[in-house]
Parts: C-alpha cells; sequence; structure tokens
C-alpha cells in the first residue's frame, strides 16, 4: 500500500471518529432512577405549598436585593420552555442612580405581570387570553390568536412578542402545568440567588396598591391602568430620581405597514363620502352628475384598506371571532365598525349608480358618512387606549379626522375635476367650494402640528418629548420631506383653484399625491416614534 | 339499566361526541391545537422535571461547562444518542444546579451557520479563503513551516493557543510542536488572564496552586475581592458567596461600582492601579496594630521581617494620598480582616492585568499568610481564573515549564518525562518559550516568520491591536486553527483548519479550584470539522513524527500519561482511574495520589473521595524548605499617565455575564445577543458628560495615542470623574490600550491608558 493511501486513511479515520459520539452508557448514569425532579431540594421553598384560595392569585415575587443580573433566568426559560432562538420571556434590566456622587444599581428581572386586569385580555378581539378564576395566572391561547398583535400595543410592560413563524403573539404562562403540578416555573428553578419565587397574593392588596401614580419600581408604568401582581421587594431606599438605563436611549417602534395603509385608505374613504354628503347639502349642485363615480372611489378605497388590514393578521382566517372581543377591545369595536361602513359604503354607491335621484341615496350617503366617522373613531380609540401619550386621545382624534377631511376631500376633489374634464362639465364652482375651505384645515392643522411638535421637543417634561427627540434623532429628513409636502399641496390647490380644466385637475391631483406622501411620513412616525412603556431596559 | 336505556345513553354519547367535533372545528375558542402542541411540557424522566415535549431527552449526560473557569457541571439533555437540549446539573458540586446564562446557551453556538466546515487556504495574498481538503491543508501546513524551518531555524514559528481546550489537546499540542516539530516558541492567551497568577504562586508557594475550594466562600466571615466583578465575571461562584450562612463582610476593592461592589458591605473605589499602595499600607496597618499570627509566620513562611521593615514606608498619609482613600477607611479595612476569624482574599482580572502585577497578587498572598488565613476552611489567598482550562494551560501545556509543572533544565525531570512519553531526552527545548509580547516583538523583527493561532482570536483581544495587526501582514505564513472562519484572526489567515468545539470531543478540564471535570461528545462536528486533537494527530503524520505519538491515540490514552507525568508532584492525580471515575465523582480536584484514593476506602471496596479539598491544611507549601516566602517590591506608577491631551484613564472589563471574551462564541446565540448591548457604549462620570457637554446617550468619539472608537455615552456615577469604561467584549476596543507589560508574568495591563472624549 502506498504511503498516499494510508495518510488518506487516516484522514477518513479520523473524520469517521469525528462522527462517533460518546456513547452514554460509558458513564454513570446517575438520573435514571429518579422519578421526582431533582431540582426540587432548591426551590420547594420558592413556590407555595397550597393552591391559591379564595381572594388570592399566584404572582412572582422577585428579591431585588439578591437579583444581581446574571440573567440566567432569561436563558433558563427559553431552554426549559423550548422557545424559538431569538424567542424570550423574560428579560433583565438596570436601575441607576442619576446622583453625581451616589452611584446606584439595580438590576430587575421581569416577564408577565400576571395583571388583575390584563390589559393584553382586554384589548385582544377574539379571547385569545384566558386569565384563570382560580391561579390568576393569564394565559395565551395561542391556537386562537389571530395574529393582530393589539396586545403588544396594550401591554404597558412589553410583555406579548409576536412571532412572523407562527404568525401568532406568544407570552409567559407562569410555567402553569408546572407549578400545577408542584413544581416551580423554570425561571425561579434556574436563579442561582433565589431572587425568584412565586408567591399567594391578595387580590384585593393588589387592587387597592395599584392606586393612580403607584409604579413596581422605577421607571415602570401606571400600576392602575393593569394592576399587575408582581412584588418587588428590596431593603435598600430606591433613590428618587433613579432611572432605567435606556431612559435616554431612542428606538423606532415597528413602522406597522399594513396599518399606516389602512389607516389612511380608510380615513380617506370616510373623509371622501363625508365631502360629497357636505356638497349634496349645498344648493344647486350637481351632485347626481358626479356621486356615483365618486362614492366608488371611495368604496374602492375602502377595501384596498380592508385587504391591507388583513395583511397585519399573522392567521386572518380566524378574524371571524372578533365579536368575542366587542364587550371590551376597541380592536374588535373597529372590525364591526368598519363591517358597518363597508355594508353602508356599499349601499350608498349602490343607490347612486341605480337610483340616482332617490331619497334612498341621500339616506344612503348620510349612513356612509355617520359610519365613516364612526369607523375612524374606533380607529383613534384603539390608538388612544393603549395609553401611549403619543397616541393619546386628542392628538390621535385630529391627525385621524385631519386625515379624514385632508384626505377625503383632496380625493372627491381630484375625482370631480377629472369627471369634470372628461364629461367637460364646469364644475369649477363646486371644486372652489371644497378647496377653499381645505386650504385652511390643511394650513390650520399643519401649523397646530408645529406648533405642538416643537412644544414637546423644546419641554423635557412633556410626555411627548421622548417621541419627538426619537423623530428629530432617527427621522431628521422626515418634518423637512413634509414642508416639502405641504408647500407643494398648498401651492398647487392654489393652482387648481385659479385654474380651470385639465390644468386645474392635474394641480389638485397633484395635491392628493403630495398630501398622501405627506400623511404616510405622518402615519410612519406616528407608529414608530411612539414611546412604547416597558420595564426597564439595559444599557 | 335496560336495553333500551342503554341504546338511548349510546346514541346521546355518539351525539355528544359529534357535537364535540362540530366545536372544535368551529371553536370558538380554541384551547388546543398545532401552536399551543408546539409549546407543551411533559413530565421529563430523569430527574428533570416537566421539559419542552419537542426536546424531550431519551437519556441524560452530564459534562462541565467550556466558557468560563467556574467548570459548572450541564445535564445534557440526549435523544438518539446527541445533545438536543440541557439544563444545570442538580448534584454537580461546583454549580448545584445552577448555571449563567452561557452555560445554558452552551450547544447553540455549535450550530451557528458560520461554522467551518472544510479547511480553507489563501491562494495569494490578497485573495479570499477558498475551501479545500485536508490532505493539501496539512500538506501545505507542513511544506510552509519546514520551509520556513529550513531557512530561518526552529526559533522562526511560534504558536498562541488558548485556555479554551482540553489538557489533553493542550499537552499535544505542546509536546508535538517541541519536541516533534522541533520548534522552541509558543504562549497561549492564558497569558492575557491567568499567568500573573501562575507566577505570584508558583514564587510564593513554590507551585502554581490556588489553594481553594468553592466552599470557601460559603465558610467565610470575611470575603476580600480585589479587581472582581463575580456578580458578572462568575455568576455561580458568586451564588456560593450568596449561600454563605455567616452574614459575612463582603469588602471589593474596584475603582468602578460595579454590581459586586453594589452587592459588597464596604466598597473601596481606590484610585485605578493604586492596589499595591493599598495593601502595602493594610499590611503595615496590621503588623504595626499586632493583628498578625505570630506562629504562623514563624512556622511556615520566609521574608517577613524584611517585608515588615519595607511596608513600614506606606504610611497612611502615603497610602490615602496615593489610593484616595480616607484614612478611617483604611482603618475600618484593616480592622474588619483582624476581626475576622476566617478571612478570604479573592482576585481576578483586575490584579492580573496590571504593570506590576505579580507583586500585587502576592501583596495579597502576603496579607493571607501573615493573618494566617490560609489553610483553614473560609480562608486563602484565592486567585479565580478565566478560562474554563486555563488550570489545565498551566498545569499541561508544556509552554512556560516543561508538561506537568517541570523544569526543562532540571535533568531529573527531563529524564522522568522523556520516559514517560517515550521520546528522546535531546528532543527537549532547554531554551524557554518567549512570552505572548516576545513573539509579537519577534514577528515585527522579523524573527519569527511562521505562526499558528489555535483557538484564540488575537487580532481582536492582543493589546494595542492596531499595531499587532500590522505586525501579523510580516508573516510569512498564517494558520488559524478554529471553530469558526470568522474571527477577525481568521480572516487574516493563509491557512484555515476547522475545529469540533466543546461539546464535540472527549477530554478534560481543570477549574479555578482545582477540578477536573470531563467534556464528552454529544454533537456532530459539522461537515469537515475535527477535534483539535484529531488536527494534531494528523499534523503529527503528516509532519513525519507520527511514530513519537503513536500512544497518543486517544483523549484518555493522553489522560492516562498525564497522570504518570504528575506522579510524586505538587497536582500528583495518579489516584484518578480514568474518565469514569471523574464521571461518578462529580470532577475531582487535583491532587488525588494513589495514596490519597487507598485512604479514601469505603468498606464496601469503593472509594469515597471528598468533594471539596483544598491546599496547605498543614501549613506545609511545595517549596523545598515547606515555606511559603514574602515577595514585596516598590510600586511604581502606571506608564502611561491621563495628561493635558489625554486627559481620562480608561478602563476595560467584563461587559455581561452573557458575554465571552472576544464573543466569537456567544455572538452566536440570539438569546445571549439579546442580554448584551449590541452596540459599543462608554461609562462615564455625570461631572465629566457636564464638563464636556455629552449628552446622555450620545455618541462620542474615544481616542488614544494609537487609535480612536466611537461609542454611545452610558453617563453613570458608577465610574469616578476622570476615568471611563468600556467593555473588553467589542472589537475596537484594543485599539486604544497601551502595551504594558507586568515584567515577572508578561501579562498585559488593559486597565490603564490615557484617553480623551470628543462629541463625534
Amino acid at each position: 500500500m502506498s504511503s498516499i493511501a494510508l495518510e488518506v486513511n487516516l484522514i477518513d479515520e479520523l473524520l469517521a471518529e469525528q462522527q462517533r459520539l460518546t456513547p452514554v452508557e460509558r458513564f454513570a448514569q446517575r438520573h435514571e432512577r429518579a422519578a421526582l425532579p431533582a431540582q426540587a431540594r432548591y426551590y420547594s421553598d420558592l413556590i407555595p405549598s397550597s393552591k391559591p384560595g379564595l381572594g388570592q392569585q399566584y404572582a412572582f415575587a422577585v428579591d431585588l436585593d439578591v437579583c444581581t443580573g446574571c440573567k440566567a433566568c432569561v436563558s433558563a426559560c427559553h431552554s426549559l420552555n423550548g422557545l424559538e432562538e431569538h424567542e424570550t420571556w423574560r428579560d433583565v434590566g438596570l436601575i441607576t442612580g442619576t446622583e453625581t456622587d451616589k452611584p446606584y444599581l439595580q438590576t430587575v428581572t421581569t416577564a408577565c405581570h400576571h395583571c388583575l386586569e390584563p390589559a393584553c385580555l382586554e384589548g385582544c378581539p377574539v379571547l385569545a387570553y384566558d386569565k384563570n378564576p382560580e391561579t390568576g395566572i393569564v394565559r395565551h391561547l395561542d391556537d386562537q390568536c389571530i395574529g393582530c398583535q393589539y396586545c403588544t400595543m396594550k401591554c404597558p410592560y412589553d410583555v406579548p412578542k409576536y412571532s412572523s413563524r407562527l404568525g401568532i403573539v406568544r407570552k409567559c404562562d407562569m410555567c402553569t402545568d408546572r407549578l400545577a403540578a408542584g413544581e416551580a416555573p423554570a425561571c425561579v428553578q434556574a436563579c442561582p440567588h433565589e431572587a425568584i419565587a412565586i408567591r399567594l397574593v391578595d387580590v384585593a392588596e393588589v387592587s387597592a396598591a395599584a392606586l393612580p401614580g403607584a409604579q413596581l419600581i422605577s421607571g415602570a408604568f401606571d400600576s392602575s391602568y393593569t394592576k399587575p401582581t408582581t412584588q418587588y421587594v428590596s431593603k435598600k431606599r430606591i433613590p428618587r430620581n433613579a432611572e432605567p438605563a435606556d431612559a435616554h436611549a431612542l428606538r423606532l417602534e415597528h413602522a406597522h405597514w399594513p396599518l399606516i395603509i389602512m389607516l389612511l385608505l380608510s380615513q380617506m374613504a370616510a373623509g371622501i363620502y363625508l365631502t360629497i354628503a357636505a356638497m349634496g347639502a349645498l344648493p344647486g349642485g350637481s351632485l347626481q352628475l358626479y356621486a356615483a363615480p365618486v362614492a366608488t372611489l371611495g368604496f374602492l378605497a375602502l377595501n384596498a384598506g380592508l385587504a391591507a388590514a388583513t395583511l397585519h393578521l399573522g392567521r386572518p382566517l380566524g378574524a371571524w371571532r372578533f365579536f368575542l372581543g366587542l364587550r371590551t377591545s376597541w380592536m374588535s369595536r373597529e372590525i364591526l365598525a368598519f363591517g358597518l361602513f363597508a355594508g353602508a359604503a356599499f349601499a350608498a354607491t349602490l343607490f347612486f349608480w341605480v337610483l340616482p335621484r332617490s331619497p334612498l341615496a341621500l339616506a344612503g350617503l348620510v349612513g356612509a358618512s355617520a359610519m365613516g366617522l364612526l369607523a375612524v373613531f374606533t380607529s383613534v380609540m384603539i390608538y388612544a387606549d393603549t395609553r401611549r401619550a403619543f397616541w393619546s386621545l386628542p392628538l390621535t382624534a385630529v391627525r385621524f379626522y385631519g386625515t379624514t377631511i385632508l384626505l377625503g376631500a383632496t380625493a372627491a376633489a381630484t375625482a370631480m375635476s377629472w369627471i369634470g374634464v372628461f364629461f367637460a362639465t364646469d364644475l369649477a364652482s363646486e371644486l372652489r367650494i371644497a378647496m377653499i375651505p381645505l386650504i385652511g384645515v390643511q394650513t390650520l392643522l399643519f401649523a397646530w402640528e408645529f406648533w405642538s411638535n416643537s412644544q414637546a421637543l423644546r419641554d423635557p417634561s412633556n410626555p411627548c418629548h421622548r417621541s419627538l427627540r426619537t423623530i428629530r434623532v432617527l427621522l431628521p429628513w422626515l418634518m423637512s420631506a413634509r414642508v416639502v409636502l405641504f408647500v407643494v399641496a398648498i401651492f398647487c390647490s392654489l393652482v387648481a383653484i385659479a385654474a380651470s380644466g385639465p390644468i386645474s385637475a392635474i394641480g389638485v391631483s397633484v395635491a392628493l399625491a403630495a398630501t398622501f406622501a405627506s400623511q404616510i411620513f405622518e402615519r410612519f412616525s406616528f407608529f414608530t416614534a411612539v414611546t412604547a412603556p416597558r420595564m426597564p431596559g439595559g444599557i | 339499566m335496560s336495553p333500551s336505556a342503554k341504546v338511548r345513553e349510546e346514541k346521546r354519547n355518539g351525539l355528544f361526541a359529534g357535537l364535540e367535533t362540530l366545536r372544535e372545528a368551529v371553536a370558538i375558542r380554541a384551547w388546543k391545537g398545532p401552536l399551543t402542541e408546539e409549546l407543551v411540557r411533559n413530565p421529563g424522566k430523569f430527574g428533570l422535571g416537566q421539559v419542552p415535549a419537542r426536546l424531550e431527552p431519551d437519556s441524560t449526560t452530564t459534562m462541565v461547562c467550556g466558557f468560563c473557569s467556574t467548570g459548572c457541571g450541564l445535564n445534557i439533555h440526549m435523544r438518539d444518542g446527541q445533545a438536543v437540549n440541557l439544563s444545570a446539573d442538580t448534584t454537580y458540586p461546583v454549580n448545584l444546579g445552577m448555571a449563567c446564562p452561557k452555560g445554558w446557551e452552551a450547544l447553540t453556538p455549535l450550530s451557528a451557520p458560520d461554522r467551518g466546515t472544510t479547511p480553507l487556504v489563501r491562494p495569494s495574498r490578497d485573495a479570499p479563503l477558498q475551501a479545500c481538503d485536508w490532505e493539501r491543508a496539512l500538506v501545505l501546513f507542513c511544506e510552509r513551516f519546514k520551509e520556513i524551518r529550513a531557512s530561518h531555524g526552529p526559533e522562526s514559528v511560534a504558536f498562541l493557543s488558548t485556555g479554551q481546550v482540553t489538557t489533553e489537546e493542550m499537552a499535544f499540542l505542546g509536546c508535538l510542536f517541541k519536541f516533534g516539530m522541533g520548534f522552541v516558541h509558543c504562549d497561549s492567551n492564558t497569558r492575557q488572564c491567568m499567568a500573573t497568577s501562575h507566577v505570584a504562586y508558583k514564587e510564593s508557594f513554590g507551585f502554581d496552586a490556588p489553594p481553594f475550594t468553592y466552599a470557601d466562600f460559603e465558610q467565610s466571615d470575611v470575603l476580600v475581592f480585589v479587581g472582581a466583578n463575580p456578580c458578572l465575571a462568575h455568576p455561580i461562584m458568586w451564588q456560593r458567596v450568596m449561600r454563605n450562612p455567616n452574614k459575612p463582610e463582603i469588602l471589593v476593592v474596584d475603582p468602578r461600582t460595579t454590581e459586586t461592589a453594589m452587592a459588597a458591605t464596604q466598597h473601596y473605589a481606590i484610585r485605578p492601579k493604586s492596589d499595591l499602595v493599598l495593601l502595602y499600607g493594610l499590611a503595615n496597618l496590621l503588623i504595626a496594630s499586632g493583628w498578625i499570627e505570630r506562629d504562623f509566620i514563624k512556622a511556615h513562611t520566609l521574608g517577613f521581617e524584611e517585608f515588615a521593615q519595607f511596608v513600614t514606608r506606606f504610611t497612611t498619609d502615603r497610602v490615602c494620598a496615593e489610593t484616595g482613600l480616607r484614612p478611617e477607611e483604611l482603618w475600618q479595612f484593616a480592622k474588619t480582616i483582624a476581626d475576622g476569624r476566617r478571612v478570604s482574599f479573592w482576585w481576578t482580572m483586575g490584579v492580573n492585568q496590571g504593570h506590576e502585577s505579580t507583586r500585587t497578587a502576592q501583596a495579597i498572598i502576603n496579607l493571607a499568610l501573615m493573618t494566617g488565613n490560609i489553610g483553614r476552611p473560609g480562608t486563602g489567598a484565592n486567585s479565580i481564573t478565566g478560562q474554563c482550562n486555563a488550570m489545565g494551560s498551566r498545569l499541561f501545556a508544556n509552554i512556560t515549564s516543561l508538561i506537568g509543572g517541570h523544569d526543562a533544565n532540571d535533568e531529573a525531570d527531563r529524564a522522568k518525562v522523556s520516559k514517560i512519553l517515550g521520546i528522546r531526552e535531546d528532543v527537549i527545548p532547554r531554551q524557554p518559550s518567549m512570552a505572548y509580547d516576545q513573539i509579537v516583538q519577534g514577528i515585527a523583527e522579523g524573527k519569527i516568520k511562521g505562526l499558528w493561532v489555535i483557538a484564540t482570536n488575537s487580532s481582536h483581544s492582543w493589546i494595542h491591536q492596531g499595531d499587532f495587526n500590522r505586525i501579523l501582514d510580516r508573516l510569512d505564513f498564517l494558520v488559524v486553527q478554529d471553530m469558526y472562519p470568522t474571527t477577525e484572526t481568521a480572516q487574516r489567515a493563509d491557512l484555515y483548519l476547522p475545529a469540533a468545539g466543546w461539546g464535540e470531543k472527549e477530554g478534560t478540564l481543570i477549574n479555578s479550584e482545582r477540578r477536573i471535570g470531563l467534556v464528552k461528545k454529544v454533537h456532530r462536528a459539522p461537515g469537515q470539522a475535527l477535534s483539535d486533537f484529531h488536527i494534531f494527530q494528523l499534523i503529527a503524520h503528516y509532519w513525519g513524527c507520527g511514530g513519537m505519538f503513536a500512544r497518543w491515540s486517544s483523549p484518555e490514552a493522553v489522560f492516562r500519561m498525564l497522570k504518570e507525568v504528575s506522579r510524586e508532584m505538587p497536582n500528583d492525580i495518579t489516584g484518578v482511574h480514568d474518565y469514569r471515575m471523574l464521571d461518578e465523582n462529580g470532577g475531582i480536584q487535583w491532587p488525588l495520589s494513589e495514596a490519597d484514593v487507598s485512604g479514601c476506602q469505603t468498606p464496601g471496596g469503593g472509594s469515597q473521595i471528598p468533594s471539596e479539598r483544598r491546599l496547605f491544611e498543614d501549613g506545609c507549601f511545595f517549596t523545598a524548605d515547606g515555606k511559603a516566602r514574602f515577595l514585596f517590591e516598590e510600586p511604581r506608577k502606571a506608564p502611561e499617565q491621563p495628561d493635558e491631551n489625554f486627559p481620562f484613564l480608561l478602563l476595560t472589563g467584563r461587559g455581561t455575564s452573557s458575554q465571552w471574551h472576544t464573543n466569537t462564541r456567544t455572538g452566536k446565540s440570539d438569546v445571549l445577543r439579546k442580554l448584551y448591548p449590541k452596540e459599543c457604549y462608554v461609562e462615564i462620570n455625570p461631572k465629566d458628560a457636564e464638563g464636556l457637554q455629552i449628552q446622555r446617550n450620545a455618541v462620542v468619539r474615544i481616542s488614544s495615542r494609537r487609535g480612536e472608537l466611537r461609542a454611545t455615552a452610558f453617563v453613570t456615577p458608577t465610574v469616578q470623574p476622570g476615568q471611563i469604561f468600556i467593555p473588553m467584549h467589542y472589537p475596537e476596543v484594543n485599539r486604544l490600550t497601551f502595551p504594558a507589560f507586568d515584567s515577572y508574568s508578561r501579562q498585559p495591563s488593559y486597565k490603564a491608558c490615557a484617553v480623551k472624549i470628543e462629541a463625534a
């Protein structure tokens, strides 16, 4: 045999040897007979010996004085619950003192707080959350979830996490079946310092303690919102000015593009019906001439928006269960309102095509307008109900109804002007009636927005300060782009009013495009620059 | 029940079953289904409790973790002979059922998409690496290094290895390189972490022998941590501190308010690199106050009187002026040591990485010796090791000492080693190997032309990185052997050899408390990756010295030889029969001689090895006369002090418990990545931030005389004014560091260089 063959053989031999794993039988198998969980010796004192009594529930109890921030709880939860590679149900943040000469550090381990009034549960349109009446554990029903992700916006602690692979959210279930079997949750089992325990808490006490202004720990959201049950205990005094390590970090949240499109198109649709209804109320108009195609435009915009909305759902096929959440969820109400709006819009559009001169047509138009306004209201409430400052009721209402008027009126005007061109009809006076107040509204809205933004940017105590800083620092191009678009829109609107025929139609079309683009930027910043409340994060 | 009633009931049951099916099909609320199934937990066997059903094991096996020197036992969940998951081993005497995030994620980096699966060769200097087969790689390896050796001599090729591979592999590498291939110069990344402890112990105790066992953490009434942040760096050792039932005083000496300093009962935030002055000042106070154990000193030490005379220079005034402490703080420190009945001293990189680190470590040893705090439960001058097998490297790597702690210039040692290994005595070089920094200097001067880097990432981790990387370009041939061809160093290689990792091979690791633990092969290496052990077998064969290593046929065969090498040495492990005995005992601390084992016989014929043993219980040290030495020297200032142009002092260190060194492995786990800041950041005191008008979270530029980086400012009073801190895991940090070295251990001083900060 040649030496080359020998050498090749050695490589092959060692490559084969490399793939032969150590047989388990070669070594002692001490665990073979063990029936009870071996770790029980460490955690038996860390879980309650009895089930919750009447008026009690399970809660995480964290001893801050022994938590050192090793983060074993995060990885143990990940491994012992078989989560996805990037998925974690627990997190460890840091709060630090800001006094110059008094260093203070405190790591904070956090998971789901299994709240008394879970915002995730209230927001869920399909009852995919269940708060167990005996244990108080807030469980997520994975097969019920439609992946709307509204709970990720509702929870002020950033607990539910969306998985794009599964199309649903998942979250901590306090290892509910481990507890049922007398075992400790993974994080409790794994903390080297016994900093995490499960304790029984008195529901009435938790509720009484969750007064407005109360918070779990520095930087956490107001406890009165959801009444979280986790107990953070420390013998040390947490300095009054302590803040989360990420208190000044700016981050862009998810843009939710399907929602941006859905909001803009549905609001535009509502605005279109509203505009033609208003025009119809004017004496001597030629409503019958343009109402049917313009209403059709509204109907198409609305349906395009609804189609975009379904793209946002991880599992749209389950959305028919939306009615389950009507009692508490604005998402359910929005789905219902959008359904009614779509129906009314269809009816109104149909009537204008079939019976344009019938009172039914006008009634349908009024109905569609009313339903449109209602639908926009439910959209406003979806965001206002998250209690995020940047999405507060007044701010969101002005933005959404502003969009309704701007896009609705401009789109209707655009359609009317082209109808005028193609049917050689003079709609100029009606167009002016639509356009002149529109320019006023657009200018007012823009001025309001600029003024309130600069107020918030200047004043660090303003609840929207961080959002505006996020826009300023991370989206520095956004405001300049919107100024340019505003100028273009106003200029083209003026051209449209002054000119007539195709020039006017082109002007108003460009104004529509500019306004739409500006609204896309506005809604993009609405989603990305919002300060999403969460527990203290790391550096 | 009448027949008709029965039929009725059956009908009803059928109807109910039908309804149930219908209800499930259009369930109003779906309580179960395929998505719910994904997370189902089943009652585990093997004492595990519930485990995820999709990762349910059919057997379990225990092995030690391969990240840090704590040496935790991990319970590997096996299915069909392969690892599918793991949990901390409940009964392993080190970690008692706990693990840090790195341990929990230990399997993840093995499946990283950028694992090396074939050797890669660079056809020309600027060409990218290209896949080749092992045959070509091995021929090239031998040809190139032989060419260099032929034209430039045996000192022209060096290796830089690691504290991360098994003891058997380290021994193989050291013996192959020196005895088989005939080269001289080699070193390992343990130079960056443990060289100081090695030299300090060797000089003070006569052998590199950390005396403690982890039970000492639990048995002290005073624990003094100098330059150590175990909360982050060794969380499972801190677990043992937290289990201490004596309500101990915990003293932390650290310029920063670290997590450990926060958890301490006393924190001494001294000026950086003033630790030696502080320790001498404490010695002076203790001696002057008569708080020392004269009987112990007399019976078991040498050189005390000279030391006592020497430290009289370290008056309270001087010490306070140089450390920044107040006199009453210094007094309280000394008093706490004096009042303690079982005082243990612990140090890590804050001491080891200094320009006078050996003397600093010895100043700690001196305190333990003079107060009689050694050899008893809860005492000791204890160096916490860094890497999982730094101790294996210190004992068996055949780098600085002849394998097993022997002396290459001692005739008896040479004869012993040559006999056990079956090699000629004359292949054992008498010339000492150059240290890491000297090898780098050798490359710079053109004396070293070939370099072989094994399982370390010098291009990131070596001090004054820019200079190092420029110097690497002068090599004729650079070979990098690693799990990943993507490390900063591998990216510069002429030849890359794909290595199997921890969990893909067998062997032993030695932890901080001298415990020899076992690693097993529970995961298949990807592609053609081979264990370092197999790679060394192949190189021996291709180099033409296969015969010399014929007996090195398996890790366990090598372990048997290492046992023989250790005979009659302080680290005698002749009493360890085999791997199975290590496995059954939850690891075994050295020494364990054959005589020790026969002393542990149980009536049944087996043997019960005590799970925690410490050294020097008889007061007898490993020096020829059995006495420990007091060693000391006048402190010197760190070579680069802040000045007008570079007014800040840069401290570096561990960032989080989820990062390991240069992040080559920890950066491969999504979970670990979530647990540390993605971008480089710098801690800066609020006063300095205000003075420089640096906003919180602003990006700043930090520069030294050697390089610059950009980092996000984290404004915090945990660093003192005039100092800043950057974690070492970010590759850019060592652009800034100043190449100063301890003159005894040649360990680099990573934690002191002058920098300036500007808004970016």
